[in-house]
């Protein structure tokens, strides 16, 4: 194993005066537990999950924890995932309390990646839709003739009220554009844009991250249009944009592919969307070592440091405005992905959230290291001390 | 200026049964010393050079450093693998030979009998730059796709033969990566004298590695493109295999950043054995690194980007690592501790005869 591998895990720095305290979710993709650990490290809250693998999930403010399966809900073959493996396709969403009970269930075997609970209680989400052909020949980009089974898929949003019914939908065919939204020429054709990312922001609008084309975009619910697109030549097959309360955009550059450099580096950038510039970045010196080509994501705490989750390498931390690195937590917890080879023995997130203290969906909760007191011995924090 | 961490450093694994026991050569990038470690990471010789400098050097049967080294100016100076001057370096640091040529890049060859091979740009003529397909639109270096030749010199440095690449490339084949400049054709970044008198070459920029008749010019062999992903370094094993470290940057779809180390059958153009770790992500070079077979069957590989060393089984299992202490920052690469390659020499090794080890 290289050294990265060996190095220490769990919780391995931490600045109590700079950083931003509270509770971070630790969501491994290839295990079937969902954890908050404090500050330190220590476990003190573990959801219990029916589906290997998934993607993310989220503490709602009621103390569910929602999450994107990316394994059939059942064994039903009508739910099976009808995609290729490996596309970062889920095949629906779970809610479960904070016992573990499921609450509420929605199957898509199109599903992909993401979701977002709305305030009124609906869940947008992204979901596989097929490009028509005379569309798909237009566009331009990918390694020719790798188009899937002849078909181009590319992405689209469903709301979905909790009784399931999709009461608003989004297609990309309608609104892209094959003139403007320009794939990857590494990119198979089977896969246009591979939105990533789905956020209905608070006027209604949804921000969005196609990675395939390098481009991050804002559509307008009213009309379906794109009203903002931003990203070729700046970034390269990006993660998770959030909206800051600034107006910015923060978003996790992933750096796969990137056009001009075989240097490989992932950074985080704030965009300001109304002038396209980037006001704020973090890099990391030297910058290969911070590098993860897949997943991840980043979050903007209320103290003004940033949680950065570099997904590939299982590990999260959370940087100042300057750029110092103030806490740090590795995932301890590996495992196989079950059917795809590539990932090996790892231990993946896709996402980290930190949540502060008195967020309303821990309120009244017990978060007690000691009831998980075998769990904290094996990969607490004191386990991986020397 | 480079500075050596201390308690970072120097050789982490040792398996004494399993590895091949001998002392390993390597220059830290932005250094001006070359160093010999033991198996146990004892620094057992070290040669001054005259200026900081990336670069890479062998041991030569006859006890020399021969050094590649990049000078401190040339016109080139921004590409990636300039060098500019070839030292050769006696056991007590005495330069004994030295050729300078500010086009040199990356690596030479020292032939048997005494002459060198060196790769250095050249200029593509426009009207074949032209039908070069590949790269992104506009980005030639002022107007300019520089690309390779083959130079052989003598000890005096005249100049004995030479390849021309846009001579014998073809712009309908050899196409440029989609996401590499157009600055550069094929990048070549490696030189290898076969013993039957042809030339292994790695283009690193068109995915490609090519065997080169010496007689002829001709490309004879070529394999790559779509199996490689701007690979660095290829070799001739004993059995006559090609050794290619595969670096792993701009592989079609699967962008998430492994290298390799392939084995290839030339007469099949089959891999018949690999290398990459598990997770596939924690061995991972993107812009400098090499491999070695080692006369047991071991396999030295030089993770350059991450300044680590290792020696793996034919199994794959590490036997041997070491990471360099030694830090320097660049612009481009930030603080790193990059090595470009790094060669093994068995404690029988011509060139290590009678040496005085400083221990």
């Amino acid at each position: 194993m290289s050294i990265a591998w060996r190095s220490p895990h769990s919780v391995t720095i931490h600045n109590q005066s700079k950083a931003y305290p509270g509770y971070t979710l630790v969501d491994p993709m290839h295990t079937s537990d969902v954890w908050l650990i404090d500050m330190e490290g220590y476990f003190v809250h573990r959801w219990k999950l029916p589906t290997i693998p998934r993607n993310h999930g989220v503490l709602l403010p009621n103390g569910n924890l929602l999450y994107a399966t990316a394994a059939p809900i059942t064994e039903s073959e009508s739910e099976r995932q009808p995609l290729p493996k490996g596309w970062g396709m889920g095949a629906g969403l779970i809610e479960m309390d904070w016992e573990s009970n499921l609450v509420w269930k929605y199957v898509d075997p199109y599903q992909s990646h993401t979701f977002w609970r709305m305030e009124n209680g609906n869940t947008m989400i992204l979901t596989a839709v097929v490009v028509p052909d005379d569309i798909a020949a237009r566009v331009q980009g990918g390694i020719p003739g790798t188009e899937e089974s002849g078909v181009m898929w590319a992405d689209g949003f469903h709301e979905v009220a909790p009784d399931g019914e999709v009461i608003w939908e989004w297609s990309a065919g309608d609104h892209l554009d094959p003139d403007i939204d320009i794939m990857c020429p590494l990119e198979i054709r089977g896969d246009w844009i591979h939105a990533n990312s789905c956020v209905v922001l608070p006027d209604g609008n949804i921000l969005t991250s196609f990675r395939n084309t390098s481009t991050l975009c804002i559509i307008e619910r009213a009309t379906g249009n794109i009203t903002w697109r931003w990203g070729p030549g700046e970034i390269s097959h990006q993660h998770d944009p959030r909206p800051l309360g600034n107006g910015n955009i923060l978003v996790f550059d992933n750096g796969g592919h990137r056009p001009g450099s075989t240097i490989s580096y992932s950074r985080v950038v704030e965009v300001n969307p109304s002038t396209d510039k980037i006001e704020w970045e973090y890099k990391a010196d030297p910058p290969e070592s911070f590098y993860s080509a897949l997943i991840s994501g980043c979050q903007r705490l209320s103290n003004g440091n940033t949680l950065i989750c570099e997904g590939q390498k299982g590990r999260i931390f959370e940087v100042t405005p300057d750029g110092e690195i103030v806490w740090e937590f590795i995932n301890p917890f590996y495992a196989y992905h079950p059917w795809t080879s590539y990932f090996g023995c790892s231990n993946l997130m896709f996402r980290a959230y930190r949540y502060e203290e008195d967020y309303e969906g821990l309120k009244g909760r017990k978060l007690d290291p000691k009831d998980l007191d075998l769990v904290n011995r094996i990969y607490g924090p004191v386990a991986f001390r020397e | 200026m480079i500075a050596e961490q201390k308690g970072t450093t120097s050789v982490t694994l040792y398996s004494k049964i399993k590895a091949y026991g001998g002392y390993t050569l390597f220059a830290p990038a932005g250094g001006d010393h070359v160093y010999l470690i033991d198996m146990k990471g004892q620094f057992v010789h070290k040669w001054k050079l005259p200026y900081p400098t990336i670069g890479h050097g062998v041991l030569l049967p006859n006890g020399n450093l021969l050094l590649a080294a990049k000078s401190p100016s040339g016109p080139l100076t921004e590409l990636e693998g300039t060098r500019g001057e070839l030292l050769e370096i006696t056991w007590d640091g005495t330069v004994v030979w030295k050729y300078e040529d500010p086009y040199m890049h990356d690596d030479f060859c020292r032939m048997k009998n005494g002459h060198t091979i060196v790769i250095r740009w050249i200029q593509t003529p426009a009207d074949i730059a032209n039908r070069v397909k590949g790269g992104l639109q506009g980005t030639e270096r002022e107007g300019v796709m520089w690309c390779d030749s083959f130079r052989e010199i003598n000890p005096r440095g005249r100049i004995l033969w030479e390849w021309f690449g846009y001579e014998h490339l073809d712009p309908e084949v050899d196409t440029i990566c989609p996401l590499c400049s157009r600055s550069e054709w094929t990048h070549a970044s490696s030189c290898v004298f076969l013993p039957n008198g042809n030339i292994l070459t790695s283009f690193t920029r068109i995915n490609t590695v090519a065997v080169i008749d010496k007689a002829t010019g001709n490309i004879e062999w070529r394999w790559g493109p779509e199996e490689l992903g701007h690979q660095h370094d290829a070799s001739v094993t004993e059995s006559r295999n090609i050794l290619v470290f595969d670096s792993g940057v701009h592989v079609p779809w699967v962008e998430m950043g492994y290298s390799q180390v392939r084995e290839i059958d030339i007469t099949t153009n089959k891999e018949i054995w690999g290398f990459r770790h598990d997770p596939w992500v924690a061995f991972y070079a993107p812009c400098m690194g090499n491999c070695q077979r080692l006369p047991n069957g071991n396999t030295l590989i030089c993770q350059g980007d991450t300044g680590r060393i290792f020696e793996i089984t034919p199994h794959g299992e590490t036997v041997w690592e070491f990471i360099s202490p030694f830090y320097h920052s660049s612009a481009v690469y930030g603080r790193n501790n990059m090595i470009f390659r790094a060669h093994r020499y068995g404690y029988d090794y011509l060139g290590l005869k009678g040496a005085k080890f400083n221990l």
